[in-house]
């Protein structure tokens, strides 16, 4: 579980700042400024990098056993600008708060 | 492996696979024909958003080439995610395999009525750890193990730890 929630906080976070990047600069430039620069890169990466985003939510609501409108619901967290950051400190507190201590147990045999 | 005892019972432990009319109303319910509904109505509308870019790439748009790709891969990831909860559903309602399986040598006298899958050794190693030893990744590595072995048929990536 670990693995897979580091891998979601860190697309989550690179997701997060390219729609922040997105909305509040590459918006503004190009439809106040006519500059369309920033949306064309930013845009197209964000895009990509969404499905990233999807593929490790995915990945870690599988491994921890989310109810599907929990997962979908993470998942739409990432469209919206701010709320994507909300949504990652909801889910790494959910899970690192109901964690058990990892104690060692024998294997039979 | 502990010998088998003579009276195992392997036919009463073979899962009866679930009937076709029992899987389809478990699958509507209130609840599924939303899922199912919704699955349509988001693929159908990612794929007329996929055509939308389609139109505007071939009208001009540079940018637009790579939304024309990135709409029908959704579509694709939510009927992926709509079959897999449909897997799941199923495979909840049907008995859980046992705990122990069924050793082909305890068949001897009845045959089995299913073919076991052939399965992963599992190895144990002969030499006893050291008493004391805390070594954290062995000791999850062995819990991996145990897992395994409690959950026959399960794959890899579905270890919860």
């Amino acid at each position: 579980m670990g693995g897979a929630l580091t891998r979601y906080r860190v697309i989550a976070w690179i997701v997060g700042v390219a729609l922040v990047v997105l909305v509040l600069i590459g918006m503004p430039l190009k439809y106040l400024f006519d500059s369309p620069t920033v949306v064309a890169v930013v845009g197209t990466a964000h895009g990509w990098l969404y499905m990233l985003y999807l593929a490790a939510t995915f990945d870690l609501s599988r491994r921890v056993n989310w109810p599907l409108q929990r997962m979908l619901l993470v998942m739409l967290a990432g469209t919206v600008p701010f709320v994507s950051f909300y949504a990652e400190r909801r889910v790494s507190r959910w899970l690192t708060a109901g964690r058990q201590p990892r104690t060692p147990e024998p294997v039979a045999g | 492996m502990t010998p088998n005892p003579p009276h195992y019972d392997t036919v009463s432990e073979t899962p009866r696979p679930p009937g076709t009319l029992d899987a389809m109303k478990r699958l509507w319910t209130p609840a599924w024909i939303a899922r199912h509904v919704a699955m349509v109505v988001l693929v159908v509308g990612f794929l007329g958003l996929g055509w939308w870019q389609v139109t505007r790439a071939a009208g001009g748009n540079a940018l637009s080439y790579g939304y024309a790709i990135e709409w029908p891969v959704f579509a694709g990831f939510v009927v992926f995610v709509w079959w897999r909860e449909v897997r799941h559903t199923l495979r909840k309602g049907s008995p859980e395999p046992p705990a122990t399986p069924a050793p082909p040598a305890a068949a001897g006298s009845a045959p089995p009525t299913r073919t076991p899958g052939v399965r992963r050794p599992v190895r144990v190693t002969r030499r006893p750890a050291a008493a004391g030893a805390d070594d954290g990744d062995l000791a999850d590595y062995n819990r991996y193990l145990s897992w395994l072995n409690a959950n026959p048929g399960a794959r890899p990536g579905d270890y919860p730890g």
